[in-house]
């Protein structure tokens, strides 16, 4: 009696062990395709503009031209608001990033610590404004799949704001449509929600409006005059373009 | 006054040439933008005396002229100062009752992939900004220091100049500047307008009635008072790294001849001093870099003075009775010497920011004896989604001799609160408190602890 007893319980172990796996599996599989969706293209410029509005409803406004190249190249220049207009931030492989301030006429190097900080204020970290893969930087776990989404929960494998990001994942095209995010207390600080539309034969989050659950603060992030693959070099991410 | 008329009828052809030809491209409209300072101080002590007044417009006037040329320029309209009026005369002159002025800090056309791919160059009026420290860089001598505000002193003045960028590839320029004319620095004004007045030490039993002196400038012409430069910037194994080299001159005059002349019995004098500008080489070196996510730089820079500086004193009509004129030599500087920084800074998660620098050698010091030492620190922390921005911790430390710290150093504490009204309006206030000893310059402002208010709009 006791040797079936623990051979139904191994039999049991091994197919919980196969299930999680499967499932981890699938969760991996599920996440590596939001990643295609979402960093497939070989280059992207465009326009951003960024609303924020308090929970008074007064509102702030910040444009800035965007030019990335895969998911480790990106050239950020603030057109708006006037205080910030012609600030440029580069960012480069290997967590290089320079800050080019016109009134000082000088491009600057600066301390990675900063993408501690919020993006230009907004509710946004640098980790969320980051193009790598989520698959690189989080490990996933399948929590739920219905007929519309995907439910995965994110861990971050490295030091992060975050103890945990749960995304809902488009069934059929496998973009993101919300996020929530949680502090290391496992609070849930902040949602996203995300507007996707096809350009060519590319998903752009042409909307992403962030809310802040502390402050009430959101932040909606809108994408336009966006280009797909037009050919930039690494030259467009340079010192030299950063000054221009 | 020329010059500036010169770069007046540029702007005004850009602006209305725009006009005229009606862009509809909007890349390569003619783009305003600017700036209003007021920026006020006054004195903490008793007397509560105004320190500072400005008013200043910034209008920058800035054209995509194709995709590979830019023009780019920035103006300055001020009333600064306070009116110095000694007489009803004076009531009659606008320019004293109200002070006035216009500078043009930058104008300049750029031209991309100039003649070959790699070449950008850069014409007119501009500010060439060497060095990877936090306003205080020893390589950053090509452009004249503006001292006018003494408590700004990383500022400068553009140089007319022509400035060449070879691109060797996507991570190493080299540079080339030849600025044509020498323009020194401008002292500063107001309360701080003695800051850099050198003292005099007088043989015992004389008193100093005055002094007068000449400024003697390199002449005019390519040889003596051109300056140039030349840099090799780049990126390699996580670092930022240059070196660079300028022909140029030490913008701040020296005494080079003092002569005494007795006016009394009782021992008064007048000193006349002739003064000149240091033909000086300059070897720099900086470099940038991130390490666990804390930033570091460092820059260096070997002043070598064309020729041993010495300042003769003639003292021959204190004894008219000696047979031989009385000379007493001093000597300035004999050898080269290295003015160095070394900072890092830190941004934590909670918002605040920290940013601590050493220097070794402030713009206005010379030789290797006469560099003090200076710890900067700055630590700030934003609130209310960063509208509000406290500093409690900001200022300098300096020592002028370790081996008599408590009466050669000098304290200058600067906390700041600033406060966004809007996205344009900053509105902020601080204090300045000097405390100390010594042969350093700020410990000769111990009277001049003042609070400041500013205010900037940006359009």
């Amino acid at each position: 009696m006791e040797t079936i007893i623990k051979k139904r319980l191994c039999i049991a172990l091994v197919l919980t062990a196969c299930v999680m796996s499967s499932l981890a599996q699938d969760a991996g599989d599920i996440l590596k395709k939001m990643d295609e969706v979402m960093f497939s293209p070989e280059d992207m410029t465009g326009r951003m503009k960024v609303v924020m509005t308090d929970k008074n409803e007064k509102q702030e406004i910040r444009e800035a031209t965007i030019l990335q190249k895969g998911t480790e190249m990106r050239l950020f220049r603030f057109t708006s608001p006037p205080s910030q207009a012609g600030i440029a931030v580069l960012s480069l492989p290997d967590d290089v990033m320079y800050l080019y301030l016109p009134a000082y006429a000088r491009e600057r190097r600066i301390a990675t610590s900063a993408k501690n900080q919020n993006f230009a204020g907004t509710d946004f970290s640098y980790d969320d404004m980051e193009s790598k893969s989520y698959y690189s930087k989080y490990t996933p776990i399948l929590l739920n799949t219905d007929n519309d989404f995907h439910v995965i929960e994110l861990t971050p494998k490295a030091v992060s704001d975050y103890s945990r990001i749960v995304v809902k994942i488009n069934i059929k095209e496998f973009y993101p449509e919300s996020m929530e995010f949680y502090d290391r207390a496992n609070n849930k600080i902040k949602t996203a929600k995300y507007t996707f539309q096809k350009i060519g034969n590319y998903w752009n989050a042409s909307d992403v409006l962030m809310t802040n659950l502390r402050t009430g603060r959101k932040t909606n992030m809108q994408m336009s005059d966006i280009r797909y693959d037009t050919g930039l070099t690494d030259e467009d991410f340079t010192i030299r373009k950063l000054k221009q | 006054m020329i010059m500036k008329r010169k770069y007046l009828l540029i702007i005004i052809l850009v602006t209305v040439s725009d006009i005229i030809n009606g862009q509809d491209i909007e890349e390569n409209r003619l783009k305003i933008s600017g700036e209003l300072i007021a920026d006020e101080r006054f004195l903490i002590g008793d007397k509560q005396d105004w320190a500072w007044n400005e008013n200043r417009f910034t209008l920058k006037f800035d054209r995509r002229i194709t995709g590979k040329s830019k023009f780019n320029s920035e103006i300055w309209v001020r009333n600064s100062g306070l009116p110095d009026i000694i007489g009803s005369s004076d009531l009659f002159n606008k320019g004293i009752v109200d002070p006035f002025s216009m500078e043009i800090r930058e104008a300049n056309v750029q031209i991309y992939e100039f003649l070959t791919r790699n070449l950008d160059i850069k014409i007119g009026r501009q500010r060439i900004a060497w060095g990877t420290a936090d306003k205080i860089n020893p390589t950053d001598n090509l452009n004249p220091f503006d001292l006018e505000d003494i408590l700004d002193f990383g500022r400068h003045r553009g140089s007319d100049a022509i400035t060449a960028s070879y691109y060797l590839n996507s991570d190493f320029f080299l540079q080339g500047v030849y600025i044509p004319y020498f323009q020194p620095a401008n002292m500063p004004v107001g309360l701080f307008a003695n800051a850099l007045a050198p003292v005099t030490d007088l043989p015992e039993g004389l008193t100093l009635k005055s002094i007068s002196d000449t400024l003697l400038m390199p002449r005019f012409n390519i040889r003596e008072s051109s300056s140039a430069g030349v840099r090799i910037k780049g990126y390699t194994k996580g670092i930022d790294v240059s070196l660079s080299y300028v022909w140029g001159y030490d913008g701040l005059p020296v005494s080079t001849r003092n002569t005494f002349i007795p006016v009394d019995l009782t021992g008064g004098i007048d000193i006349n001093s002739r003064l000149s500008f240091i033909r000086t080489h300059i070897l720099g070196a900086d470099f940038a870099t991130s390490i666990s996510g804390a930033g570091f730089w460092g820059e260096a820079a070997l002043y070598v003075p064309d020729k041993k500086v010495i300042m003769t004193n003639d003292l021959s009509a204190l004894y008219p009775l000696s047979p031989a004129p009385v000379i007493v030599d001093a000597t300035i500087v004999d050898k080269p010497y290295v003015k160095f920084i070394l900072g890092g800074d830190y941004n934590f998660r909670d918002g605040s920011y920290v940013n601590i620098q050493y220097l070794h050698g402030f713009f206005h010091e010379r030789g290797k004896e006469n560099l003090n030492d200076y710890f900067f620190i700055r630590y700030e922390k934003k609130f209310l989604n960063e509208k509000l921005m406290i500093a409690p911790v900001g200022g300098a430390f300096i020592v002028s001799n370790w081996k008599k710290v408590k009466d050669n150093s000098t304290i200058v504490y600067v906390p700041q609160i600033s406060y966004k009204a809007t996205d344009d309006i900053e509105i902020s206030l601080s204090l300045a408190v000097f405390s100390g000893k010594g042969d350093n310059m700020f410990s000769s402002f111990n009277d001049y602890d003042m609070f400041m208010f500013l205010m900037k709009y940006n359009f």
